[in-house]
């Protein structure tokens, strides 16, 4: 290390001391126990000992000593005038600040004896005793307890054991849970939780039918069998992993990673139990023979933005991109706020700034490719076209090696050319010249040119060399036409990480090796260093204290709109602590025993009792339980954005069930992009793209699809582990006006006008059942029909205003009623009710 | 159109009362986040706090109510427009000293690059005396009013960043604007507009764009709503073709009378703030098409900022943001794009700068002197500025511009409790560090906070395990600033 200028002036100041050190050089040699460790328990243990290790220094063991602090050593052995320790004392400089910080300072003598000290090599005797990992009392660091379900008197509500939990917390607050819902809210809640569609109403009615006992059971099997079910649930993950379809930041490029999307939407389908599902995505590809499907698993911390600004500096987005991985791991799998503690200590949980570089240390190794995914067809072709390239090459191989024969035969013919002849060739002239030496007497370069001549015009030669020209051609579009997807791939050699001092990654501090924080189990590395596998084993560990408790708490929340812990993203302790903490346990245990089984668990709450319980407000629960913590009662929650429309598309009958592909384009409002710095790309579906269901549709994060926005849908620049439910009058003007949302109506009543039997009392049954999946009251159904009388007289009257509303020619026969009944499920598919799952 | 507004203004009083008579449902049912800290008060009628716009008091009294910024997106030249340096002029086209370069980044340029004097005419202006470049004739005719901040301090060099920073306090996407603290904080005094409304003008939108005007963890009714220029200011704010006013009038009957039906049998209190959200929905549709009609404005007033009714421009939505404040709009933020001089062929120093001060001085300094004939100045917080300033080095790449600047910039104020006719701060005699009175980002947004009558340090939110504000870890108020 250069001595700065700086340091030197402080040498000169201090030469006095340093002079003494070259006198007494003779002296006894410093002993730690001795000499050293007062100095340092008077002026340095307060801050730097067993109690507190500010920038991550302890001072007061041997082992803890050498490591140093967040800035690295603090001592070097052998360099007292290096030593930032000694730094430090004698004032600081411009990385180093003064210490002790409160002004005092230490005695030239006992400077002296640290100078000494470390000079002579900064000897001190081995620990007495192993270091203990950091214990914490907070809850979420204990292991799972192994709870049975409790005691209750109130056994005809005890569906299975989930209920027991509650109802014993109900029993002890003197309070009943509510009666269960009838049956047609029940098919819609559990349709719309478990696949974010309503039911049809042969669905309904199915069920309303079913004499069976288990007839609510048989519904909750048919759903998670759906197809809809991986759909539902996988972009709920993927608003964890912060999918987008474009980089972020300013450019906002586009990307290509809708096969992780659909990775997703298939792992939840098949069940991929949840261990299995956490190792693929933050290590697919270090499993042992990856499957390209594991690869594409990687694709979670490939979500990460990426600025394309000019101007800026690759490595600070990187650094950016390797800290979210952090944070959004903590969010995701941990609960924990790990992001807190890039530049410093995190202030409230036992996590050192050290950990959380131990932590990107993990994440840091990567490299970060575009795999091509070819499909089954591409596959097939790329071979074939391979081989058949290598064939053709190996038929041109023996067509050049008797080459020379034909060569000869022509340049014989040439030479016997008139000169008439042989100009109309139009050779370049070196050609001629060389042409008229004879063979045996050109130079190599003449010869390799003559050689080279006659392959243009060999005639053997040439459809040869055509058809592998063609074929590698065809090689190149089939390559380019294979869509590729962002994945991770561990590069050969480590990045070194280092401890970024206050969050700089311009300031290094003390090296690090990827580790997990002490508060948390250890972790067993398969080979000298720990790894994104390790890593992704070692968190979902059955005895690891925050993964399974951390997953069945998001699960648990949307169902009943807030977590056992309500801080679903922060189980620490700035977190809440749960509200039933051993039901949580419960359901931790039996999610792990269950083989991390997301399908098992769904079904394990949805035919609770809890669960099945209506939602409506009771007046004596509003000062007891405000916040329904207790769950005496299910709540009404306002559908997510995509269930939103995709519930009109269903409604309607317009919904394309067609699953996974790449983003699509469904109408948007004009004028999105005045805001954007560049205009994205929209090329508006004209076909059944159009009614595909929100997940697919292509998602730029600096302008989201302003339907989408409007109710929520997070912009993924962040991991979103739950999204708000606002309630706006944008909202209002969304349903109510959006062009998109009215084509959807209008092609609800065409939908229901294609049944001609009915009359308009059962039609307005029919519609309001499609859309709430409940029969109207008699009120309700006099108002709809009092509406559409209304509307009906209007349209007849102006065949003009019918012609427009009911997208149809002015003369055609039916536009005033379709124009009618497009009102009427424009009013249905406004109402509050119908947007909300109850 | 008794027809339209009769039955909903019955139907709403009917559902309050209906909610409490009927429905049962006590007042703490009504889950409701304080959203100051100081309990007391927060504690307003609930049923208007039902609705997250409705005003709410402040932590103290404040000076300004409104707030209109005007964004220079692209970091104007401070050099060519406010900080004259004789010094720089001096030694123009010497390579920068070393000391003030070490351990620095840039976003194009390198540390050896040469200093750059301006070419633009400096003059003072006003009883004051501001200096100021012969680029800002307007605002020199209203210099007594404005507060000229030399020193201002940001943190991020690139521009996505750097405009998130200014607007959220922090250079990670995702946290909410100042906007939407603002409307968090004391919600907005119209009834008929959002309470956090962005205007664009210039060649394209501004690089970052939603997250600049986002909501981040706040909840989205917070968000700002961008202003399409055209007939429809706001998206699907028409009615759909073939819906006159009344079938529009009696759609929403129908749904506000169902609604409240099921909002009598199932008693949740979200169901009557969606009656209310259609309410003002109704009304916005019926108020926004007169708001951007500027054809009503006298002739002197349109020839004073410039507009031209029907072309969009930065004069347009200078008045336009007048009329949005004089109807309560909380927040109104105006982008102009294109401050980038970077020294290409459209981005120099010259004709390009020409243009972009052509564009917005005078509307500008009209806004000014508009609302301070309205009596609107006095409560009405206007701030002008951009991401970060430009080098004292040049850059040449067509013809000659400056990179980014971080380390010493300019902004002004005026307005809502801000004293003008002075000019804050000073940077070194290259115009490079601030030398006196520094003004952090994090100070600018905690002093704006704090005339508005809200502690920076009580506005929080509380995300990812911490309390969260705009000011981040930083700020503090420049009483400086303040009349």
């Amino acid at each position: 290390m250069p001595i700065s200028p700086r340091i030197l002036g402080l040498f000169v100041s201090l030469s006095l001391a340093l002079l003494r050190i070259e006198i007494h050089a003779d002296e006894p040699a410093v002993d730690f126990d001795r000499d050293v460790k007062p100095i340092l328990a008077a002026h340095c243990f307060d801050c730097h000992g067993a109690d507190s290790q500010e920038s991550g220094l302890r001072l007061d063991r041997t082992d803890t000593r050498a490591l140093g602090g967040n800035g690295g050593a603090a001592i070097l052995p052998g360099k007292s005038s290096d030593s930032p320790l000694l730094i430090a004392i004698r004032g600081g400089n411009e990385r180093v600040p003064k210490m002790p910080p409160d002004g005092s300072t230490l005695s030239a003598e006992e400077i002296n004896l640290l100078v000494r000290w470390i000079d002579a090599g900064a000897v001190a005797p081995a620990d007495a005793e192993q270091l203990a990992s950091r214990q914490s009392d907070h809850w979420s660091f204990q292991p799972l307890s192994a709870v049975s379900p409790p005691q209750v008197s109130n056994l005809e509500y005890v569906r299975n054991p989930i209920d027991t939990f509650v109802l014993a917390r109900l029993e002890a607050e003197g309070l009943n849970p509510s009666k269960e819902a009838d049956r047609a809210t029940l098919i819609r809640r559990v349709t719309l939780d478990l696949t974010g569609l309503p039911p049809t109403v042969a669905e309904v009615d199915a069920y309303l039918n079913d004499p069976h006992e288990d007839a609510y059971e048989i519904v909750v099997d048919r759903l998670l069998a759906s197809p809809h079910y991986g759909e539902r649930w996988g972009r709920q993950w993927l608003d964890v992993a912060r999918y987008a379809d474009s980089n972020g930041y300013t450019i906002d490029g586009a990307r290509s990673i809708w096969k992780y999307r659909d990775w997703v939407i298939e792992a939840f389908n098949r069940d991929l139990p949840f261990d299995q599902f956490t190792i693929e995505q933050l290590a697919g590809d270090l499993l042992p023979g990856a499957t390209i499907e594991q690869k594409i698993a990687t694709g979670f911390h490939r979500n990460t933005m990426v600025n394309e600004e000019g101007g800026t500096d690759p490595e600070q987005f990187r650094v950016e991109a390797v800290v979210d991985r952090v944070s959004t791991t903590g969010a995701a799998f941990m609960g924990l706020t790990l992001g807190c503690a890039r530049c410093h200590d995190h202030k409230f949980d036992p996590i050192s700034q050290r950990e959380f570089y131990q932590l990107f240390a993990v994440f840091n190794g990567a490299d970060e490719p575009a795999l091509p995914v070819p499909t089954r067809q591409q596959s097939k072709e790329l071979p074939a076209l391979e081989a058949e390239i290598k064939q053709s090459l190996e038929r041109l191989g023996m067509v050049d090696a008797n080459l020379g024969t034909r060569q000869a035969e022509w340049e014989a013919a040439y030479a016997a050319n008139s000169e008439q002849d042989r100009a109309a060739l139009s050779f370049a002239p070196e050609v001629t010249s060389a042409l008229a030496i004879p063979a045996g007497q050109r130079s190599t370069e003449q010869l390799e040119l003559i050689r080279g001549v006659y392959q243009k015009i060999d005639p053997e030669r040439i459809p040869l060399a055509e058809s592998i020209e063609s074929l590698k051609r065809q090689q190149e579009q089939v390559k380019k036409s294979i869509t590729t997807t962002l994945v991770m791939r561990e590069r050969k050699e480590h990045r070194e990480t280092f401890v970024h001092v206050r969050g700089d990654f311009l300031q290094p501090g003390a090296p690090v090796k990827p580790g997990v924080p002490a508060v948390l189990p250890p972790l067993t590395a398969r080979g000298t260093q720990t790894d994104r596998l390790d890593f992704a084993r070692w968190l979902v560990d059955d005895e690891h204290p925050l993964t399974a408790r951390v997953t069945v708490n998001r699960i648990w929340q949307t169902y009943f709109g807030q977590g056992l812990v309500a801080t679903e993203n922060d189980f620490g302790q700035q977190g809440e602590a749960p509200s039933h903490p051993e039901l949580l346990d419960w359901l931790a245990r039996t999610f792990i025993t269950g083989g991390w089984s997301q399908k098992a668990l769904h079904r394990l709450i949805v035919t609770s009792g809890v669960y099945r319980q209506s939602s409506h407000a009771r007046p004596e629960l509003a000062g007891a339980d405000p916040y329904n913590k207790l769950l005496a009662r299910q709540v009404r929650l306002r559908l997510e954005a995509e269930a939103i429309r995709d519930s009109a598309l269903a409604a309607s009958g317009l919904l394309s069930r067609e699953l996974g592909g790449p983003g699509v384009y469904p109408p948007q409002p004009e004028g999105i992009y005045r805001f954007t710095q560049q205009v994205k790309f929209w090329g508006t579906a004209k076909d059944s793209d159009r009614f595909r269901r929100g997940l697919y549709t292509y998602l730029w994060r600096s302008s989201p699809y302003p339907f989408l926005k409007t109710f929520d849908v997070p912009d993924a620049v962040v991991s979103c582990t739950r999204r708000p439910r606002s309630n706006t009058p944008l909202q209002a003007l969304t349903l109510a006006n959006d062009l998109a949302f009215v084509e959807i109506a209008q092609g609800y009543a065409s939908n229901l006008l294609a049944q001609p039997t009915l009359g308009d009392r059962a039609r307005a049954e029919q519609a309001f059942r499609q859309t709430l999946a409940r029969k109207p009251n008699a009120h309700e159904l006099i108002r709809l029909l009092e509406y559409l009388e209304s509307q009906r007289a209007h349209f007849v009257a102006s065949p003009e205003d019918a012609a427009q509303v009911a997208q149809r020619d002015s003369g055609a026969p039916n536009a005033a009623e379709v124009a009618a009944w497009t009102m009427v499920a424009r009013v249905l598919l406004n109402l509050d009710e119908f947007i909300t799952r109850e | 159109m008794a027809d339209r507004k009769q039955p909903l203004n019955e139907l709403h009083a009917r559902t309050r009362r209906h909610f409490f008579a009927e429905c049962g449902v006590g007042l703490g049912s009504i889950a409701l986040a304080s959203l100051l800290n100081d309990e007391a008060e927060a504690a307003i009628d609930p049923l208007v706090l039902q609705d997250p716009l409705a005003p709410r008091r402040p932590h103290f009294a404040p000076k300004a109510k409104r707030v209109i910024f005007l964004f220079m997106a692209g970091g104007p030249s401070q050099l060519e427009l406010f900080d004259y340096k004789p010094k720089l002029q001096e030694l123009s086209g010497q390579v920068v000293p070393s000391e003030f370069t070490k351990n620095k980044r840039f976003a194009f340029i390198k540390g050896d690059a040469k200093l750059l004097g301006t070419t633009r005419k400096f003059a003072r202006h006003g009883q004051c005396g501001a200096e100021l470049s012969d680029l800002l004739p307007g605002l020199a005719s209203v210099a007594d009013d404005v507060c000229i901040v030399r020193s201002m301090v940001t943190d991020v060099f690139n521009h996505g960043p750097a405009k998130v920073f200014l607007n959220t306090g922090s250079s990670r996407f995702g946290m909410p604007s100042m906007g939407a603290w603002l409307t968090y904080g004391i919600g907005s005094e119209s009834r008929d507009l959002p309470g956090f409304i962005v205007l664009q003008s210039g060649p394209r939108g501004p690089r970052g764009g939603n997250p600049l005007w986002g909501s981040g963890f706040l909840p989205t009714a917070y968000q700002g709503v961008p202003f399409l220029s055209g007939p429809e200011p706001i998206l699907n704010l028409s009615n759909p073709p073939g819906v006159d006013r009344t079938r529009q009038a009696e759609f929403l009957n129908t749904v506000q009378q169902l609604n409240s039906e099921r909002l009598a049998a199932v008693g949740d209190p979200e169901i009557s703030t969606r009656i209310s959200a259609y309410e003002m929905a109704y009304r916005m549709q019926t108020s926004a098409p007169e708001l951007i009609d500027l054809s009503g404005e006298s002739a002197a007033t349109l020839a004073m900022y410039g507009a031209e009714p029907g072309k969009p421009s930065f004069a347009n939505n200078c008045l336009l943001a007048r009329r949005l404040v004089e109807r309560g709009v909380r927040f109104v933020q105006l982008y102009h794009t294109d401050w980038d001089h970077h020294g290409n062929h459209d981005t120099h120093l010259g004709e390009p700068l020409d243009a972009r001060c052509k564009e917005t001085d005078g509307p500008a300094a009209a806004l000014i002197k508009d609302l301070k004939a309205r009596g609107l100045l006095d409560d009405t917080l206007v701030v002008w500025g951009g991401e970060f300033g430009r080098t004292p080095m040049g850059e040449p790449r067509d013809l000659i511009g400056r990179d980014h600047h971080v380390d010493g910039y300019t902004m002004w104020l005026a307005g809502g409790g801000i004293k003008g006719g002075q000019s804050i701060g000073a940077t070194d005699e290259l115009g490079y560090y601030v030398v006196e009175d520094r003004v952090h980002v994090h100070d600018l947004q905690a002093t704006m906070l704090h005339l508005l009558g809200l502690d920076h340090l009580k506005l929080t939110y509380r995300f990812q395990g911490r309390q969260f504000r705009l000011t981040d870890v930083g700020g503090k108020v420049v009483t400086k600033m303040i009349a």
